[in-house]
């Protein structure tokens, strides 16, 4: 068995609408091993964004612990996380959230931007990237000047170009046509299996949840036994 | 990267971008503008003379003083090497009641000697001082009159009453350039036999020239001492600090524009800060993305000030150019006609730094705000806005 690279317990998550508090999460344990592909399925609002958004240290629980990669996201101040994320998580996000005026691979350098890399390193790497994603003859197009399925593949690029430990992604092929999707799933199962990634996907999507090894599903602020 | 991504941010809606930028040239146009305005009106007093000291009135420049004072202080004031005397005559032309030149009753045998940055051809000051209704007038006014050598001229008393019936002998230049070319003198003695009783044998200032401008200082007390305790006390002060006086009529003006330059620019950084807030608040999306892939909160905030210090550089870079076309073309025409408040117009390399300073200065404040709340964003809840 892989040394678990997630690890939750007893997290809760309450929000305030209103005066009101909504507890999102309740109570969960989740332990994900490093190297797996898993995708978390449940109707609207029973809490796997919520869940994602912690895991990605985009967010902090109102109770438990939070292990991820490693460190103690508890522990971590607001910048601390920031460079956590930048270093661990990769992410891939539905509606793809590439910034608009910058070319493909200027998007891919983004994040490298904050690494100590060399401009050359930086250039090897957005190549690398963009190889792997199948769009090396596409780095200097601007995002409308692609197709979605191109758009995500780009994003998907922009996620591993820092040699993440984990990659996020909340409804990666909710956006994408039926062929973009198995385009986007396909390259998931590569990164996986071929660079040991580990996935922790969020969708509703039957089809995309069955290219996963494992699929947890979630209702109410709880994750259901399999 | 980051300079790359705010450059970029700035063109993405390229028409607001541009009515922005024209917005930050125009306030530091009109802020060059008026500032070169201010300086052209000191211009006289900071090239005053350094060896040169006038002798007012003690109470006022506007009251007169015997003309005897004149011979006293030539009789017994050492360390002078010239000394004259004028009055402020404020005649008009009645063809042309408004529109203002300054015109001085002067010592025909000595002022031009005193002044003697004003450059009359020989022939004409010989002709003038023969001709006791002549008067020399400066190449602007007589360009902007019509007025030759030989014309026979009218102009109507304000402070004394009657005409003043003169013939143009002369048309004089200048040596330094912030001398004033749109004045008309004439001879005192004039003036004198026209005056009534009450104004005759007055003179409204002495111009001294000394012999080592070092010694301005003891020689005013000198001046100033041989009148003392008299009806007419004297002030004796330097050539700057007189034409300070002197401008000081005009004071409540120079504040009003000093304060109109303020006020455009503050409007004018509030306009950008609001431009800024705007566009932070159309690309919050984007900031929640930077901010999940691992940029800081000072990465947004250098992103956002980058923006605001970069538009007001644009902005504060045309607006001098189009400041530097503007002065050059209008100041030629500002020192043709309204030489006597501006004898020389013309764009200090100060308010070139100052203007382009202060553009980026206004750029970099208005985002403050803005950068602030980018800088605050929480990531999750920058993400789910669109």
């Amino acid at each position: 068995m892989a040394d678990p690279i997630v690890e939750l317990r007893a997290v809760e998550k309450t929000f305030t609408r209103g005066r009101q508090p909504v507890k999102v999460l309740d109570g969960l344990d989740l332990t994900v091993e490093a190297g797996s592909f898993e995708a978390l399925m449940g109707p609207s609002g029973s809490g796997k964004s919520t869940l994602l958004n912690l895991i990605a240290g985009l967010d902090r629980p109102t109770a438990g612990t939070l292990r991820v990669a490693g460190e103690d996201l508890g522990r971590l101040s607001e910048g601390g996380l920031a460079d956590w994320r930048a270093r661990n998580i990769g992410f891939v996000f539905q509606a793809f959230n590439l910034i608009p005026v910058l070319t493909a691979a200027q998007n891919v350098e983004l994040p490298l931007v904050l690494s100590p890399l060399s401009t050359a390193q930086r250039k090897q790497h957005v190549a690398t990237a963009l190889r792997i994603v199948g769009l090396a003859d596409r780095m200097d197009h601007l995002p409308r000047q692609l197709s979605g399925g191109q758009e995500q593949r780009v994003a998907i690029a922009r996620a591993i170009a820092t040699d993440p430990k984990i990659i996020v992604a909340d409804e990666p092929t909710g956006d994408l046509d039926r062929h973009s999707a198995e385009e986007i799933l396909g390259l998931f199962a590569k990164l996986n299996d071929e660079l040991g990634k580990t996935i922790f996907m969020v969708t509703h999507d039957p089809l995309a949840a069955e290219r996963a090894k494992v699929v947890r599903r979630m209702d109410k602020g709880k994750l259901l036994v399999a | 990267m980051l300079f790359l991504l705010a450059a970029k941010g700035m063109l993405r809606n390229l028409f607001r971008s541009v009515l922005t930028l024209l917005g930050v040239a125009i306030a530091i146009l009109a802020f060059t503008f008026l500032r070169t305005t201010i300086e052209a009106w000191y211009a006289g007093v900071d090239a005053a003379s350094q060896d040169r000291l006038a002798t007012r009135h003690k109470v006022s420049i506007t009251l007169p003083m015997p003309r005897a004072y004149f011979e006293k202080v030539k009789d017994r004031v050492t360390g002078i090497t010239a000394v004259t005397y004028a009055n402020w005559v404020g005649a008009v032309d009645p063809k042309d009641e408004r529109a203002f030149f300054a015109n001085f009753a002067v010592d025909g045998e000595t002022y031009f000697e005193t002044y003697d940055e004003v450059v009359i051809p020989p022939g004409q000051l010989a002709e003038w001082r023969t001709d006791p209704t002549g008067c020399i007038v400066g190449e602007a006014l007589a360009g902007q009159k019509g007025w030759k050598v030989g014309d026979r001229i009218t102009l109507r008393g304000t402070i004394y009453p009657g005409d003043l019936q003169l013939t143009v002998r002369g048309i004089y230049g200048t040596k330094r350039k912030t001398f004033d070319k749109s004045t008309l003198f004439f001879h005192w003695k004039y003036l004198n036999e026209i005056a009534d009783a009450s104004r005759k044998d007055q003179i409204g200032f002495l111009g001294i020239r000394v012999a080592d401008a070092s010694q301005g200082p003891a020689i005013a007390r000198a001046v100033d001492e041989l009148f003392a305790n008299s009806d007419t006390e004297t002030l004796t002060e330097s050539e700057r600090a007189f034409n300070l006086s002197f401008l000081s009529m005009f004071s409540t003006v120079l504040k009003a524009l000093d304060v109109v330059s303020v006020v455009i620019l503050c409007i004018m950084g509030l306009i950008l800060a609001n431009t800024i807030a705007m566009g932070v608040r159309e690309r919050t999306h984007e900031y929640g993305v930077l901010r999940a892939i691992g940029f800081q909160p000072r990465h947004l905030a250098l992103l956002v000030g980058g923006e605001g210090l970069v538009m007001g550089i644009a902005g504060g870079v045309v607006g001098v150019a189009a400041s530097l076309v503007v002065v050059n073309a209008f100041g030629k025409w500002l020192e043709d006609n309204f030489g006597q408040f501006f004898p020389y117009y013309s764009m200090s390399t100060t308010s070139v730094f100052l203007g382009l300073g202060l553009a980026a200065i206004i750029g970099l404040v208005a985002s403050l705000v803005p950068a602030w709340s980018a800088a605050r964003l929480e990531v999750v809840q920058a993400l789910r806005r669109l």
